[in-house]
């Protein structure tokens, strides 16, 4: 594709150079407290405690190489492919919150090790998690909201001539709505969160009710979408209202109908990246509509009927440049 | 859903939107519990004023096609299933083409015989 991917170093600053140095410092701090530190150092908790132990560098190498690993990938989704500010942003919190949250929970599982004899005597780890998962989360919406919303890039050129249309008289108003939403993603994330709940309250740590409070917000911010189409575009907006992903018309190059395929386009569900940098809300497998929008930014969202979608957004866009 | 209003007829407007939504009832497309988008986004998307789509909406319900709840919107009622009606409806179809009977002459016979 000719469009160039904008934002370059700011994308190299926040989803790379920003985790790596959390991560570094991270290791710094750990690598500081080596001779304060029992050896074996312990990492991993159980029920009653730590029940795990090993080397300093046992502690340390699993949570640099994730985040690192996270953090070099995410950057070259968002510089290779990011045309999209979604795509970035979502590249830039993915690797920044999980940064923040790894290297919180490598000084904080050993912060409460240090002057100990053995580590043994280890605290429990319910204040670590829940220091990393709050840390995780703000540092990450923080960076994913430092990311450069897409100017309004309008074109005049003239839909795709092959593409579907509607035939739609001049004075003839339209709007296409459907609901979607994923009954497995209902089932598998209610059996997640009781699950979080049910660990909570066996391990006493009650950190991870957040998680399982965090887990039910994304769940039902992510189960059911209504998607629009009308004069002004394509609106697709989740039931709590975000997210919500608008294409205006002005922006909108063709649509097509097409089958969808989470796992191997998308990695999942939910609201995605997927191969070449698409963005995607992504419900289930199947009929989903796929838009191509000014700047090579491509939009996928599953949902019943995207054909006539697709000929509706077609025939809207084309009419209002025809003149 | 797809609804389309055609500003140059000489139908109502909401007459326009109100028989759309009772053929796609019909039909089987809307099945019942179905929400219909707000009547406030539904004006915003097609350009018309809110009480157009409103007067729609209410004429739906006065003839038990949909419900309007409060909090919940308006939602497709559950109603019987309409396969005789339209079997019944493709016959007189093909026995007015049988006998040459124009569809207007057609269509004044069945609003005399539903009145």
């Amino acid at each position: 594709m000719s469009n160039p991917v904008p934002d370059r170093l700011r994308t190299t600053l926040l989803t790379l150079v920003v985790p790596v140095a959390l991560l570094a410092a991270a290791t710094a701090v750990a690598l500081s407290w080596a001779d304060d530190l029992p050896d074996p150092v312990a990492v991993h908790w159980g029920t009653d405690g730590p029940d795990g132990f090993g080397s300093l560098a046992s502690a340390i190498w699993p949570m640099l190489l994730t985040g690192v690993v996270t953090s070099v990938g995410a950057w070259a989704l968002a510089f290779w492919a990011g045309r999209a500010s979604a795509t970035r942003r979502i590249a830039t919190g993915t690797s920044v919150g999980l940064a923040a949250f790894l290297g919180c929970i490598m000084v904080g599982s050993l912060a409460g090790q240090r002057g100990l004899a053995d580590a043994v005597d280890a605290g429990g780890f319910g204040p670590t998690l829940l220091v990393a998962v709050i840390a995780g989360l703000v540092l990450g919406v923080a960076a994913a909201a430092l990311v450069r919303t897409d100017r309004p890039q309008p074109t005049t050129a003239r839909v795709d001539r092959d593409a579907p249309r509607l035939d739609l008289g001049d004075s003839e108003r339209a709007v296409w709505r459907r609901s979607v939403h994923s009954r497995p993603t209902l089932v598998v994330g209610t059996v997640a969160v009781l699950a979080v709940l049910v660990a909570t309250v066996l391990t006493r740590m009650w950190a991870l009710g957040l998680l399982a409070v965090l887990l039910a917000a994304l769940l039902c911010s992510m189960v059911a979408f209504d998607a629009t189409v009308d004069e002004r575009g394509l609106d697709v907006r989740s039931l709590l209202g975000w997210p919500r992903v608008r294409v205006p018309l002005d922006e909108v190059e063709r649509a097509v109908a097409r089958q969808v395929e989470p796992i191997s386009e998308f990695g999942g569900w939910g609201y995605r990246v997927g191969r070449g940098g698409r963005t995607g809300i992504v419900l289930r497998k199947g009929d989903g509509l796929e838009v191509h929008r000014t700047g090579g930014r491509i939009l996928v969202v599953t949902v019943d009927d995207a054909a006539t979608a697709a000929a509706l957004l077609n025939a809207l866009a084309d009419r209002s440049r025809a003149v | 859903m797809l609804l389309r209003i055609d500003t140059s007829s000489p139908e109502p407007l909401f007459e326009q939107i109100g028989s759309q939504v009772r053929s796609l009832v019909a039909r089987g497309d809307l099945a019942a519990g179905t929400r219909l988008p707000a009547a406030r986004d539904l004006a915003t998307s097609l350009d018309v004023n809110l009480h157009t789509v409103l007067r729609a909406y209410q004429d739906l319900r006065d003839d038990g096609v949909i419900e309007l709840r409060r909090g919940r919107g308006a939602v497709v009622a559950d109603v019987p299933d309409h396969a005789r009606l339209h079997a019944a409806i493709d016959q007189v179809v093909a026995a007015a083409r049988d006998l040459d009977v124009p569809p207007a002459t057609t269509m004044a016979l069945l609003k005399e015989a539903l009145r």
